[in-house]
């Protein structure tokens, strides 16, 4: 239960960044579901994993939707990946850090800072090596996909 | 081919509204050779930085053409890169003369966006849902929607127009963390932390960050490295400003509503 509420909120939150970003009306769904996967593939990597290692996973499938996505609906990639990437940025983790530095419990901050950077390196990770899939892969998965 | 500069001009309109709505640098260049070449002019160069256009033509018997364009980086508008894109697909399908992908170029950037309403509805869709993934309850999550709204507010009709984006960012920051206090002590909501960190996501720098990223994959370091220090100076306002308000309110309150 828990589980479908937070997808669904980062479903709807997904959604909100491509108002934001002025994405057209009719990919609003597509992006919703991007953000929504990468979450839940992290919600489901997490219990047997660390958070960066979970990240990096949600960003391979948001990386690969988008890719999927911008060649089935022939549109720029960056209409679904930039919303859809958004719930996995280390937001979360830079606010904490800032918190512990008021706080002054540097070592708290310190642990959340590295938090960050390693949760941004996964993200970096992710969209480096999937975007090494050539093209035609995606084509062909889309011409599959018309097919049947 | 006296329409030498007519060409170069549509390609360059078609670069200039890319790299303006928060496309990739590898996209706005590809973009502006394939239209340059389909209709004929095979000399084009382009070189990119995150904030300007440098583009050159020569072709035998014609003048030379050259010509600098600076970007300032606006909000990212992708359906204008969809549009854009679309655009230049048609025009190599031979569907647009040259003034007529002029026209449609003008149209692209005259198209409207989204209503303030819709935008400041976004933001708070945004800031409602990370509040609740980040760890919130569903009563953070309605008070990060609020405050979420009120930053947007202060977004559009002060920070955009009348600050600079570092100082914009911090004051945001600053903006989003009072107003989730404020309705903390009003009773809404069970976790500040929570809720602050939902109300700020419309400040952070998504467009910038990725397109940091997939620049610095092409090989574009010069425009990527400029992007991604962008967006870590804007996540480091953003921090600051949430810091500095929790730093006042320690002082005055010996942190009683943290």
């Amino acid at each position: 239960m828990n589980l479908f509420a937070q997808i669904f909120a980062a479903l709807l939150g997904t959604i909100g960044f491509s108002i934001m970003f002025s994405v057209p009306r009719e990919y609003y769904p597509l992006c919703g579901f991007v953000g929504g996967a990468g979450w839940l593939v992290y919600c489901l990597v997490l219990p047997y994993s660390a958070v960066p290692e979970a990240i990096l996973a949600a960003a391979v499938l948001v990386v690969l939707l988008s890719r999927l996505f911008a060649v089935w609906r022939r549109c720029p990639v960056t209409i679904f990946l930039i919303p859809g990437i958004i719930p996995l940025v280390p937001g979360g983790d830079i606010y904490w850090m800032a918190y512990y530095i008021v706080m002054n419990q540097m070592e708290m901050a310190a642990e959340k800072g590295f938090e960050a950077v390693k949760i941004a390196v996964a993200i970096v990770l992710g969209i480096v090596f999937v975007f090494q899939v050539p093209q035609k892969v995606f084509s062909a998965a889309v011409r599959l996909f018309r097919k049947s | 081919m006296e329409h030498e500069r007519e060409i170069m001009d549509v390609a360059i309109e078609a670069g200039h509204i890319l790299l303006e709505n928060g496309a990739e640098i590898f996209r706005v260049e590809e973009t502006v050779y394939r239209i340059s070449r389909h209709y004929g002019i095979n000399s084009g160069s382009i070189f990119t930085l995150s904030n300007g256009l440098f583009v050159t033509a020569d072709s035998v018997g014609t003048e030379p053409f050259a010509k600098v364009i600076h970007v300032p980086v606006g909000s990212a508008h992708l359906d204008r890169v969809a549009a854009v894109n679309q655009l230049s697909r048609e025009i190599e399908e031979g569907k647009f003369t040259v003034s007529e992908a002029r026209a449609e170029l003008e149209r692209i950037r005259n198209m409207p966006g989204k209503t303030y309403r819709m935008q400041v509805v976004g933001a708070a869709l945004g800031s409602a849902g990370f509040a609740y993934i980040y760890g919130g309850s569903p009563i953070d999550s309605l008070a990060a929607f609020i405050a979420g709204a009120i930053l947007y507010l202060y977004i559009l009709f002060v920070s955009r127009p009348h600050l600079s984006k570092m100082v914009g960012s911090i004051i945001g920051g600053a903006v989003a963390t009072v107003a989730s206090m404020f309705l903390y002590s009003l009773g809404l909501g069970e976790h500040l932390n929570y809720i602050v960190i939902g109300s700020v996501v419309s400040l952070i720098p998504g467009v910038a960050f990725t397109n940091a990223i997939r620049d610095i994959t092409d090989e574009n370091y010069l425009a990527g490295v400029v992007r991604m220090l962008d967006a870590l100076l804007v996540f480091f306002c953003i921090a600051m400003g949430v810091g500095l308000v929790y730093a006042v309110v320690q002082r005055l309150m010996g942190g009683v509503v943290l």
